[in-house]
């Protein structure tokens, strides 16, 4: 947004925001915004539930590793008595940071400054010459900041640093409906293998946001490579709209799952028979999300405001060898309006067998993270949205981004009405109501309104009933 | 050799005729490796496979960032677990036009330094180098640079080259400030 001195900056610029969304329609010029980045920092990640860590990262007390929230540096700690812990890493004397390898295992963190010392719950433990240079300091008061709020949802630690607002249970919804499926498949869930890839590209956090929030429609083209060298099948990276595959765009809650499966056949996500056998289990999950995991073979989705997953089957890393699934989770955090750092996981079923989650991480890496044959043709590309959006070209001439796929006046949709799952199914992925929904909430939590308000398609489709 | 061994290595020993036939093929090597980057400087791909072989495992792990130590790589995590035939397939996607990662060609230039046989057993070496990667994409004058060193065990071949049988990328990054890794180290 151009800046002048006539009328609020913000208010402006929000007002612009809802007209393009209610033509399905988003400014270029959102993508690389200095001051848009401020208020997303402040508005969004201020307030939000953000991904911070699995669990299974952390297994032992005083195991710890350094986590972001926004612009914030935390330590994600297991303390003594083995309760998870997210602790703001800035020592209570004058602000130095105590934490400085991205993981490890302590009893104390040690400030490098004056000596203060902190166990791994946070309590103050030692502060050199206290009883003479700080005899009436507190020392209960002086251990290292908590996060304000802090919630584990099947092994999975999301916080937020707002001390108001929705709960994590609130914030997932009925999405965890969908989540579930993945977590709780496997009997005793699943783990994450190893230590997260970081990479930092120069792109907007809002253009992987877009990317995970259903866009199957870029697939077969951007990974064109993958479809060349048959690397899995037809149907994992086929042609949006195409193909017998089942295909659903899921919208609940505010968060987004696409999935592909094939009607009444038994597909599991070509997890091989003795991992569906031994270690899958319904005792976690309804009938209804039992049977939608047995039809899948792959899911991608977003969890608002900045998570996303994968979790594909029918993929391998040469087309000689036999083919098998993974599941990665990812955050995408915020660093500037042209810069993001990428944190992405690779996960399996805790109880499977050694050598089989060894190859599902050998899946991930083949086709996602920086080194991976999907991947790399991703991220160039979010690249050049951003480097496209920084100009005055965006703003002068009102350059807008089409996202009107899968509205009532501009595609055919249909709605799954027999879909078993909370919010709604559309029947195929040919549609972009995923990005719309995120783009909705993005602008309603930067507004300051509740993210309920963003409803994403649905009203467009019951508008065209009423007409 | 010990992957782990992070001990200075030992001095050239005083018997001059072993050092002269060691310097010798310390230049073999050297050559071969300057040709290698070449090739991968050049992006000849295929070319560069014809000098994998086929019992290749080529590993990069990731560089972890832990308080008390300076030189430690994830057991469980990595950025490259191949063998030739993911390899092979790594190098046929390059070829595909949706490639686009690598359209245009990244270009980089390779710089091949430290290099230090470790051990020659006639038919095979292992050899340790350094390896410096300057890496420039799209139209831009910005560059990222990969460090680090490599672990390599080289076959002699009837032909009098080689083939690397076996390769650990340590790179010194533990974040990388790349868009993706579409090359090879
Ligand atoms: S800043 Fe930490 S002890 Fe002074
Ligand atoms: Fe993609």
């Amino acid at each position: 947004m151009a800046i002048d001195d006539t009328g609020d900056w913000t208010e402006r610029t929000l007002a612009d925001a809802r007209d393009a969304l209610d033509e399905g329609l988003f400014p270029l010029e959102f993508f690389h915004d200095e001051q848009l980045h401020q208020l997303e920092m402040e508005r969004i990640f201020g307030t939000a539930w953000v991904f911070i860590g699995h669990e299974s990262e952390i297994p032992e007390p005083g195991d710890y590793a350094r986590r972001y929230i926004g612009d914030d540096t935390f330590i994600f700690v297991r303390d003594e008595s083995g309760e998870v812990n997210l602790l703001f890493d800035s020592c209570r004397h004058r602000g130095a940071r105590v934490c400085r390898a991205e993981q490890g295992n302590t009893t104390h963190f040690r400030c490098p400054y004056h000596g203060w010392t902190y166990k791994n719950d946070g309590e103050a433990a030692g502060i050199p010459q206290k009883s003479k240079a700080f005899k009436n300091l507190d020392r209960e008061e002086h251990g290292l900041a908590h996060v304000p709020r802090l919630e584990t949802y099947e092994g999975l630690v999301f916080a937020s640093i707002s001390d108001e607002g929705p709960s994590l249970e609130e914030w997932l919804g009925d999405f965890k409906w969908y989540f579930d499926i993945h977590m709780k498949l496997p009997d005793g869930g699943m783990e994450v293998i190893g230590e997260p890839h970081r990479w930092v590209i120069d792109a907007n956090w809002k253009t992987i946001a877009d990317n995970f929030n259903g866009d199957s429609y870029h697939t077969a083209w951007a990974h064109g490579s993958v479809l060349d060298l048959e690397l899995g099948g037809e149907e994992t990276v086929g042609h949006a709209g195409t193909g017998d595959s089942m295909d659903r765009h899921i919208h609940c809650d505010g968060h987004t799952t696409s999935m592909r499966g094939f009607e009444d056949e038994d597909v599991f996500m070509t997890y091989p028979e003795e991992v569906v056998e031994d270690v899958f289990s319904r005792d976690g999950l309804s009938e209804d999300q039992w049977q939608v995991a047995r039809q899948a073979l792959s899911f991608t989705g977003a969890i608002f405001p900045n998570f996303g997953f994968l979790h594909f089957g029918d993929t391998t890393d040469d087309p000689d060898k036999d083919v098998a699934p993974f599941f990665t989770i990812r955050k995408w955090r915020p660093l500037a309006p042209d810069k993001m750092e990428l944190w992405s996981w690779g996960l399996a079923p805790k109880n499977a067998p050694e050598e089989f989650k060894q190859r599902m991480y050998k899946m991930y890496t083949a086709n996602f993270g920086p080194t991976g044959n999907f991947e790399q043709d991703d991220v160039p590309i979010w690249k050049g949205i951003t480097d496209g959006a920084k100009g005055q070209f965006a703003k002068t001439s009102d350059f807008q981004l089409n996202y009107q796929m899968g509205l009532d006046w501009m595609s055919e949709m249909d709605i799954d009405e027999n879909w078993p799952g909370p919010g709604f199914a559309y029947s195929e992925n040919l549609e972009e109501g995923g990005m719309r929904l995120f783009h909705e909430q993005w602008y309603e939590l930067l507004a300051e309104n509740p993210r309920e308000n963003a409803l994403g398609s649905p009203i467009n489709i019951q508008e065209s009933e009423d007409k | 050799m010990s992957r782990q061994d992070s001990e200075p290595d030992q001095l050239p020993n005083q018997d001059r005729d072993a050092e002269l036939e060691a310097l010798l093929v310390e230049r073999e090597v050297r050559q071969f490796l300057y040709y290698e980057a070449k090739l991968l400087d050049n992006r000849k791909l295929h070319e560069w496979l014809d000098h994998i072989a086929e019992d290749i495992s080529y590993r990069m792990p990731r560089r972890l960032m832990r308080e008390n130590t300076a030189d430690t790589y994830s057991e469980e995590s990595y950025y490259f677990d191949e063998d030739y035939g993911s390899l092979t397939t790594r190098v046929k996607r390059f070829d595909s036009e949706y490639a686009w990662s690598e359209r245009p060609p990244t270009r980089t230039g390779r710089y091949v330094s430290n290099v230090v046989v470790h051990e020659d057993r006639g038919d095979e070496l292992d050899v340790e180098s350094c390896l410096l990667v300057y890496l420039s994409r799209g139209d831009s004058a910005d560059a990222t640079f990969y460090s680090g060193r490599r672990y390599d065990t080289l076959r002699r071949r009837e032909d009098g080259s080689f083939e690397i049988t076996d390769r650990e990328i340590r790179l010194n990054q533990t974040i990388l400030s790349t868009d993706n890794v579409s090359i090879f180290l």
